[in-house]
């Protein structure tokens, strides 16, 4: 279980982390205001020390209400939930660059009709590789739009 | 190392490799053609009118599919074909930034990760003004940029890059000095010479021409040692051939173009570079493609080979001049 | 009365069965394109572009902007649907229009996008028929200075800082701009902020932190509550869309302002999503109901779609008389006019009058087309709720991801798009608002390279944003509505010392 306060406080310090990413790249450029206005770095830096500031300003803020913020932000169920959709779509994600978009459709949709929808197992497999089918048709042929490709297209010649 | 080794090994490969793998090479696949420009752009427009061409003549059995990927100012697609080494279904259109972007900026390829397969024409520039302005020629502009340095605004595409590069040519040529305004493209330079707020620009003949008919802006000189080509007038007493160039004017820089280039990967078997490079021979020799250069007033010149790699040699040690005088080099 | 009879004209040109057939197959196409993944108007107008090469050019126009009509209205739909905006310009849309939908109105929510960008576009066409000489020569008033001075009217009439925790919006706002500080400077032609990796040399696409914000933050939200779409399974009937239409006039105040809005950003050069942002800043700000706002207020669909359409339909105008591109379709529109021999600007007008007047004409007998053909298809989209969510979450998820692959082809951002939609969950059950960072996303990089533009032209002086009336009544426009909050703080307080001096 993980209180509000907590999430809240990994937040700020993540956008935080974020502002001083911007502030060093921008420092590579010059920060400085020449005949030419300000140099490329400048507003790129001023920024990042804008989202530190505010990072700041929030964690000053929760450290202040920290009681108030004790609710719960994300509780074992809940985690759960999300859990569950967030590995299969990593997955999905990891199958994508590497087998390419439409085996990864086809895999994703088969698995998660099947586990998570109660589908039979043929039914969500035949209609995985349909929507894949499907998906390739369009984009492909009546769109000319290239998709990720992975080794099953080149072994199909298709790519 | 320096510039052409890579070249020569990279060429000593293909051709080796090349000759045992094929002998007359044929795409089996769909050809991808990279764009390393947004839509809507110059190179976009010239890919385009070469993929137009090939379907409409029927000059390749598979179908092409165009993909840009202008990215930092066309850098993402060099890149793009840098990884695809090897892969000769991948054919990409640019202009002389292929070389001259590794320059100015710290890139992920080099000039020589990719293998060039032919030049299809020049694109022209020429100084432009305000329709309404005072000065009827190149010399008295360039003199009242001289008589009040840096107050004069030129403007252009990009920085650092072809616009620039002449602009710093002209004031090291003439002693003038401007202000160099970028803008995101030369139809934006266009409209902010026709709407007064710049001096002059230095846009292809294309990225102008509908404002010069309407009498927003004119040209004072082309930067082509000889006139363009004879042609139907554009305003009621000009026509394109009517423009003396820039040397004639009085601005002594004899010439300066942008080619139009396409590109392999590297390490692509050498006849597949051959059967590309005779495609687009077949493409330049349309009527199509004939009607695409008059439209846009470009210069008509087809190079392949040996030809190609002098001229690219030639325009990269002109360009890089500039650069390492203006300091604009990383590293 | 000039332009009436060249409108007169153009429909006669425009108005022959031929034309009517390719305005209703355009306008199809275009539906398709705006709501399958990772298709947009771009996609669908350069794929039609080979086919128009041996038409004449009207009749390719008018097949390629019903096109472009159609994908703005199919953007619409995915955006109140699933919360995925088809077009940048569709974003504000999602913000009360997909909550209306999840509370089971997706059939009004739908309506009313629909008719009111029809009553924009319709705004907008109107002014160019009427203005159009007028409308050329006042775009090419705009410089660098006026194109900031519009990015800040935006921002300032969209961000104010009240709501939530202004840290939180700030920070919000400072990683927008961040983001789209990242790759090419035009500038100075330095590639900035890509730490070394090629992947960003092309920046960080808004699209794709759109899809991951909205398309995948929304669905691991609705994960997390359960595995559903809370009573999305609308039940639609015809009765409803007609019903909804009756209502229609009520918005009148919010469709004319909106409308305004729209052709104002669609001349000077802010664009659609300018407009739809700014729209509905300022709708929720002058409302009477502006407590409903984000939670499925009716007048939240209203003011983004009339601006966004207002604004695209009067953009085309100048467009055509200067050869500037306000939009990538925009620009394969333009690569088709030169292609098929035309060339954009002043002389366009003067030279081809039966193209210039024939397209006129066929934007309204288009946008007409077009919202009769959507609104009969709303039944057909709104089905698509009923599917089981075991089915369509997967196929978003999909949709998605597919989406962000043909922003760039790039499989890099389909990372990017999951970190985003692990963000946007983050952000919103923290009560980050997401809308700043998107805002600055798209206009980030626009409003700093004017800037830069400017003080380049100045030397590095402020003084050019009061150089001229123009600029100067931007400017300051743009500085009341930003410091609104404080402004009309300091008013009620004053008026309040007055009440009570009067009492004693």
């Amino acid at each position: 279980m993980i209180s509000r306060f907590k999430a809240e406080i990994a937040t700020a310090t993540l956008t935080a982390s974020l502002g001083l990413v911007t502030v060093i790249g921008a420092l590579e450029f010059g920060i400085g205001w020449g005949d030419a206005g300000p140099e490329s770095g400048a507003f790129p830096f001023y920024i990042g020390l804008l989202v530190i500031g505010a990072s700041l300003g929030n964690l000053a803020q929760m450290a202040r209400d920290r009681s108030a913020l004790q609710a719960v932000f994300l509780d074992r169920e809940q985690a759960h939930r999300v859990g569950s959709f967030l590995v299969p779509m990593l997955a999905f994600v990891i199958l994508a660059v590497t087998l390419g978009l439409y085996v990864a459709t086809a895999l994703y949709l088969a698995f998660v009709m099947w586990r998570q929808g109660g589908y039979h197992l043929i039914v969500s497999a035949a209609s995985g590789v349909a929507a894949a089918i499907l998906f390739y048709v369009v984009l492909e042929y009546a769109f000319q739009v290239p998709l990720l490709k992975g080794p099953l297209e080149s072994a199909l010649g298709l790519y | 190392m320096p510039k052409k080794t890579p070249w020569m090994i990279a060429t000593a490969i293909t051709v080796a490799v090349g000759s045992m793998a094929h002998a007359d090479w044929k795409p089996t696949k769909p050809v991808e053609f990279i764009v390393t420009s947004s839509p809507g752009g110059g190179t976009d427009n010239f890919a385009r009118v070469v993929q137009s061409i090939i379907s409409k003549n029927n000059l390749m059995d598979q179908p092409v599919v165009v993909t840009n990927k202008g990215g930092g100012s066309g850098a993402e697609g060099y890149v793009y074909a840098k990884v695809a080494t090897g892969d000769a279904y991948k054919l990409t259109f640019g202009t002389n930034n292929e070389y001259l972007l590794p320059y100015v900026a710290k890139l992920a390829y080099k000039a020589s990760d990719l293998t060039p397969v032919a030049a299809m024409a020049m694109d022209e520039f020429l100084i432009w003004v305000n329709g309404n302005s005072e000065y009827k020629d190149a010399k008295s502009y360039v003199e009242a940029a001289k008589a009040k340095p840096q107050t004069l605004k030129m403007g252009g595409s990009q920085s650092k890059d072809t616009d620039q590069t002449l602009t710093s040519l002209i004031e090291d040529a003439t002693g003038a000095k401007f202000i160099y305004v970028p803008f995101q493209g030369g139809g934006a330079a266009g409209v902010q010479l026709a709407g007064g707020h710049i001096d002059s620009n230095t846009n292809n003949p294309n990225e102008n021409v509908g404002q010069w008919k309407a009498g927003a802006v004119k040209p004072l000189c082309v930067f082509s040692p000889t006139r363009l080509a004879e042609g139907p007038k554009v305003t009621a007493d000009m026509g394109w051939a009517d423009i003396p160039t820039c040397k004639e004017a009085g601005v002594p820089i004899d010439q300066f173009q942008m080619p139009r280039t396409v590109w392999l990967p590297s390490n692509v078997p050498q006849d597949a570079v051959t059967f590309y490079a005779d495609l687009l021979k077949k493409v330049s020799q349309t009527p199509e493609w004939k009607e695409y250069i008059e439209r846009t007033s470009q210069t008509n010149r087809f190079l392949v080979g040996e030809q190609l790699k002098s001229f690219i040699a030639d325009d990269d040690a002109k360009n890089k001049k500039v650069f390492e005088r203006e300091g604009w080099i990383v590293k | 009365m000039e332009n009436f009879a060249s409108l007169l004209h153009g429909f006669s040109v425009a108005l022959t069965t031929y034309h009517i057939a390719l305005m209703i197959v355009g306008v199809l196409l275009g539906i398709l394109v705006g709501v399958l993944p990772g298709l947009g108007a771009p996609n669908g107008v350069s794929l039609l572009l080979p086919l128009t090469f041996t038409m004449d050019p009207v009749s390719a126009i008018i097949l390629l902007t019903s096109m472009y009509w159609g994908a703005l209205f199919g953007g619409s739909t995915t955006s109140i649907l699933f919360n995925i905006p088809g077009e940048p310009s569709s974003v504000a849309t999602t913000f009360d229009g997909y909550p209306m939908a999840k509370q089971g109105q997706a059939a009004q929510a739908l309506t009313l996008a629909f008719l009111s960008a029809g009553f924009g576009a319709l705004v907008g066409v109107i002014l160019i028929t009427v203005l159009s000489g007028w409308v050329a020569k006042f775009a090419l008033k705009f410089s660098s200075p006026e194109y900031f001075a519009v990015y800040f009217l935006a921002f300032a009439s969209f961000v104010g800082l009240g709501g939530t925790s202004p840290f939180k919006t700030i920070v919000s706002l400072g990683l927008g701009f961040a983001f789209a500080a990242v790759g090419m400077d035009t500038v100075s032609g330095a590639l900035r902020l890509t730490y070394g990796f090629s992947d960003l040399l092309g920046g960080i696409s808004f699209l794709i932190a759109v899809i991951g914000l909205f398309g995948i933050g929304e669905l691991m939200l609705t994960m997390e509550e359960g595995l559903r779409f809370d009573g999305i399974r609308a039940r639609v009937r015809p009765r409803d869309v007609i019903k909804t239409i009756a209502t229609m006039p009520r918005y009148w105040v919010a469709l004319l302002r909106s409308s305004a809005i729209g052709c104002w950003m669609g001349i000077t050069p802010g664009g659609p999503t300018a407009a739809s942002f700014m729209s509905y800043g300022l709708a929720k700000r002058l409302s009477r109901r502006r407590d409903g706002f984000g939670k499925g207020e009716p007048e939240g669909v209203v003011a983004p779609e009339t601006a966004d359409h207002a604004a695209g339909s009067s953009a085309i105008l100048p467009m055509l008389a200067l050869g500037v591109p306000g939009s990538a379709t925009a620009a394969v529109m333009m690569g088709g006019l030169m292609i098929w021999g035309l060339n954009p600007g002043p002389m366009l007008f003067i030279e081809r009058p039966d193209f210039v007047w024939g397209l006129i004409a066929s934007m309204y007998l288009g946008n007409i087309v077009a919202v009769l053909v959507v609104l009969t298809t709303i039944p057909l989209f709104a089905s698509i709720l009923r599917i089981p969510f075991a089915i369509i979450g997967p196929i978003i998820v999909v949709v998605c991801f597919i989406g962000a692959y043909t922003v760039a082809g790039r499989s890099f951002d389909l990372w990017l798009a999951l970190v985003f939609g692990l963000v946007g969950y983050l952000f919103k059950k923290l009560d980050y608002p997401i809308a700043p960072l998107v805002l600055a996303m798209v206009l980030g990089d626009k409003a700093e390279d004017a800037f830069r533009q400017s003080m380049i032209m100045s030397r590095g002086s402020l003084s050019i944003f009061w150089s001229n009336g123009l600029v100067g009544t931007l400017i300051t426009l743009g500085l009341v509505l930003a410091f609104w909050p404080l402004v009309s703080a300091a008013l009620r307080k004053r008026a309040k010392s007055d009440a009570s001096s009067v009492i004693a």
